[in-house]
């Protein structure tokens, strides 16, 4: 297998942009992630493009958007293909990617995503929401995805004694952490008693335990580590990368406490990279609602199942602690545009490792391993990468 | 707007939905609802016997949806009610599955509170409407 | 000859409950005489009601041997459509049973009793089923709507099985206009309004109705326990039945309109349910339907053994409630 590494990435500002759509967000994306190639780069090199997207702009174009997205921006002719799991389809671009390059069949390929979240009525988008969990019965139950992750916050504070405020721990810190990010949705710091007392939204969950909508792209561009160094002195190795599934529906599962296909994709990816979970210098988590955070604590074994809250109140996962988690805001207040998002953390991760957090606050000191976690809809999917700084 | 659910496809499911028609695996012998292609526990067993399930089952887990939680086709009840509670039950013969609960207890709703299923108007689309279970809380003197 | 005896029943009432004074307090007065009455919730219709008003009286019967299932109700979710269909899916009943739906007005639910009985002679199979759902709607600006209730009732009939033993009908049917009508396409009951004329033509009818069955079977009111007439009020039914010779004592277990409202074709065969919850052996029980329009059924009934017991008393569903305010209900209703 050869060895992966992204040599570029570029994201637009996560946000609510009434004059981009789908085809703008993407192209400011991509080029920004040209910009961010050191040495001269051919872009008519570039050979295969994996764009994961949703809905495709509440869906104007659910067929065919690769291509009709890498024609805007100069490449006609690529090898571009549309990836979809909902709101995993950016880290599964970014596998798929990955998977092309380590193969040996491409040496320069793009992972990408985008989504366009705030051009329809709050309805709609919640049609959008509701169309990646088991339609027959979670949404026939009434529910989105903000449910279905509350029925998971219930039986983990029934189980492990997890408290309401644990969950808003996770929103300040998150909140905190993207005040700094020139690129996130939300930039303010919100206090525990404004984070314990938003607008409810499904039992236990507010409105500050809940992702926003939000439009936005991410692209990376990856390339065969051996010849990575032709572009940059500073390439980041996807060291290792592993993606599973599991029952759509909440209701097959065995425990609603972990997701199975998170620890699975996390077993791969540690093992491909050859290191554990005590290796990890700082990681960017799926935090869609805040019980997903608390959950992926346990499933990436940065601590015990049900052991999460401790790391929570002891400040484990701040930026300034031992293992920072979400140093860009994460989902809750970076942004979750759905298809994006995995790509998003991609380029969080290459900025850390390389040095260029903007703002010299945020920047993470010393890192050499980091970790992107990304979680389509419930757990139906879930990706894991780990990253290494290629500079050393 | 609805989940695109259609009606023939909704026709197709009218027995679990109705009834609680549940699999019996002919391999293994334990209880699949919803149904599956292949047995979801012994994850080999693709033969099955019907059988109807009592409805009884015990609270697993459960949340309290408000306006913004809920799909578009639910929307008119969210703000009929306010809110309305979505629990995932255990069913006694094994299988779990989600779906509202109707007449919440005012004294709030607890893991592992015994529930029974209810026949209800689900939601409507196309102007059919669409019937199913919900649960309600075990009447007491049963 | 061949017995047809109920066996079974089951009852169905809405959890939501609204009070008379909740009527006063928003609109000053309230035009019926209930202390309450039973709502539907958003996601109930007659058909939801009607499934587990059934479940309720199948619960311990042999659903293989059902061949007749009737349905009756004035308002039903569809205007045209095969709504049994849905009940035989819901109960898994025999795809080959005899049906048929009974509406237009609230003698239904007897009609749909009456035509069950003919119906089981043309089956092998030893029960029918009987079920009668109804709720009524009115726009909220007019009195009538004030004690419109909800309710649904269930019964299994059986060939020679000993229960609660059929001895006989009899009918009484006339023109009489103006009163409680709907026209095609209309969701809303219609009434002149005509207070003595309305109660002139129940009485009229009911009497004859009585008064032709007892002829028939050669009684006298003494000679039963229960009566239970059709209730647009308490006060008019209990003074007919005074009228017609029946005492309190014979008619207080049969009253509901008071805590369920007005429950149209319902009405009578509930408060057969309540009263065979109590019921003794060798009781004689008299139900009498009305439906405007105008036309009753009587029917007579004696106690042969024990019914099937139930797991639900009629008086603890009765208790089962919580209870809504106007806002709450007028939102339930679609009207804001
Ligand atoms: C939480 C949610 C229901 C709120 O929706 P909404 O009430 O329609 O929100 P709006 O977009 O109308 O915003 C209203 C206000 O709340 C703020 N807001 C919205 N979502 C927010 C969030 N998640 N956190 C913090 N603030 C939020 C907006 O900024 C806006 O503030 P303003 O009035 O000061 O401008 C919606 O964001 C949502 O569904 N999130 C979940 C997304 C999701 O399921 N993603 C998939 C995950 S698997
Ligand atoms: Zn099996």
């Amino acid at each position: 297998m050869e060895g992966v590494a992204i040599i570029g990435a570029g994201q637009t500002r996560y946000g609510d942009f009434p004059n981009k759509g789908v085809k703008e967000l993407f192209a400011e994306a991509y080029l920004e992630m040209l910009q961010s190639v050191d040495q001269s780069l051919d872009p008519q090199m570039i050979q295969a493009a994996y764009i994961g997207c949703l809905s495709a702009g509440s869906g104007f174009q659910l067929g065919q958007l690769a291509p009709l997205l890498m024609g805007h921006v100069g490449l006609p002719n690529v090898n571009a293909v549309r990836i979809e799991n909902a709101c995993a389809s950016g880290g599964f671009a970014l596998y798929n990617a990955a998977c092309a390059v380590a193969s040996g069949k491409f040496d320069l390929v793009v992972a990408a995503g985008v989504e366009k979240m705030r051009d329809v009525s709050s309805s709609k988008g919640r049609y959008w929401l509701g169309v990646s969990g088991d339609t027959e019965y979670e949404r026939l139950a009434g529910s989105t995805f903000a449910g279905i992750y509350a029925l998971m916050a219930a039986r983990y504070m029934h189980e492990y004694g997890l408290k309401r405020e644990h969950l808003s721990m996770v929103a300040v810190k998150n909140h905190k952490h993207a005040v700094a990010n020139p690129k996130a949705q939300f930039r303010k710091e919100i206090t525990i008693e404004q984070a314990m007392n938003g607008v409810p939204v499904a039992h236990p969950f507010n409105v500050w335990d809940c992702s926003p909508t939000t439009d936005g792209a991410a692209v990376v561009l990856l390339c065969n580590a051996k010849i990575a160094r032709n572009f940059t002195s500073k390439p980041v190795y996807l060291k290792g990368f592993g993606a599973a599934s599991d029952y759509l529906a909440i209701h097959d599962r065995n425990s609603i406490t972990r997701l199975a296909a998170t620890r699975k994709a996390a077993a791969e990816a540690y093992k491909q990279a050859g290191i554990g979970p005590g290796d990890v210098n700082f990681a960017e988590v799926h935090d869609c609602f805040t019980i997903a955070e608390i959950l992926a604590y346990g499933d990436l074994g940065f601590c015990e199942e049900g052991r999460a809250h401790y790391l929570l109140e002891e400040g484990v996962t701040q930026l300034n602690g031992k293992l920072p988690v979400n140093s860009s805001g994460g989902l809750k207040a970076k942004g979750h545009p759905i298809g994006a998002t995995g790509c998003g953390m991609a380029c969080e991760i290459f900025k850390q490792l390389r040095d260029e957090a903007k703002e010299p606050s945020r920047q993470i000191k010393n890192a050499r391993f980091a970790l992107s976690h990304n979680v389509g809809g419930s757990g139906g999917t879930a990706a894991v990468f780990i990253y290494q700084r290629g500079d050393e | 707007m609805g989940a695109h659910i259609s009606i023939p496809m909704y026709q197709r499911a009218v027995p679990q939905r109705y009834r609680l028609a549940g699999q019996k695996c002919l391999k293994c012998g334990k209880v699949n609802f919803p149904p599956k292609a292949v047995c979801k526990y012994c994850l080999t067993g693709a033969e099955f016997e019907e059988i109807q399930l009592s409805g009884r089952g015990i609270v697993y887990s459960y949340t309290v949806i408000a306006g913004g939680g809920a799909p578009p086709e639910f929307s008119e009840e969210a703000r009929c009610k306010g809110k309305y509670p979505v629990v995932l039950v255990e069913l006694e013969e094994g299988p779990r599955v989600i779906a509202q609960l109707v007449n919440p207890p005012a004294e709030g709703i607890t893991i592992g509170m015994k529930v029974e299923a209810v026949f209800r108007k689900i939601y409507e689309e196309e102007g059919v409407i669409r019937y199913g279970f919900k649960f309600r809380p075990a009447t007491s003197d049963s | 000859m061949m017995t047809k005896n109920i066996v079974s029943y089951g009852v169905y009432l809405p959890f939501l409950r609204i009070k008379r004074d909740e009527y006063v307090n928003a609109l000053g007065s309230c035009s019926a005489a209930i202390k309450e009455k039973a709502v539907m919730d958003i996601d109930e219709d007659v058909i939801t009601m009607a499934v587990e008003a059934a479940r309720d009286a199948i619960a311990d019967v042999d659903i293989s041997q059902i061949g007749v299932l009737t349905l009756a109700s004035t308002n039903f979710p569809y205007q045209e459509k095969v709504m049994t269909g849905t009940v035989i899916e819901a109960l898994r009943l025999n795809k080959n049973v005899l049906t048929c739906q009974h509406g237009n007005s609230a003698l239904a639910g007897t009609e749909a009793f009456l035509a069950a009985l003919g119906m089981l002679e043309q089956t092998e199979q030893k029960y029918a089923l009987v079920i009668v759902s109804d709720s009524l709607s009115a726009d909220a600006s007019m009195d009538i709507e004030h004690g419109f209730g909800a309710a649904a009732c269930a019964f299994v009939l059986a060939k020679d099985e000993p229960g609660l033993e059929f001895e006989g009908a009899y009918a009484y049917t006339g023109e009489s206009m103006g009163l409680r009508y709907r026209l095609p396409g209309e969701t809303s009951v219609r009434d002149i309004g005509v207070k003595t004329y309305a109660t002139q033509a129940y009485n009229d009818t009911v009497k004859n109705a009585v008064w032709g069955l007892l002829g028939q079977l050669g009684r006298n009111p003494v000679d039963y326990s229960h009566v239970i007439l059709h209730q647009n009020d308490v006060k008019t039914a209990s003074a007919l039945g005074k009228k017609i010779g029946f005492n309190e004592e014979q008619m207080k277990e049969g009253l509901l309109f008071n805590l369920v409202g007005d429950t149209g074709a319902c009405s009578a065969m509930l408060g057969l349910c309540q009263v065979l919850d109590n019921i003794a052996s060798n009781d004689k029980v008299i139900v009498c339907s009305y439906g405007s329009g105008a036309g009753s059924h009587a029917l007579s009934f004696k106690s042969t053994n024990q019914l099937l017991k139930r797991t639900k008393s009629f008086k603890a569903m009765l208790n089962k409630k919580q209870y809504i305010n106007y806002i709450q209900y007028l939102k339930l209703k679609r009207n804001i």
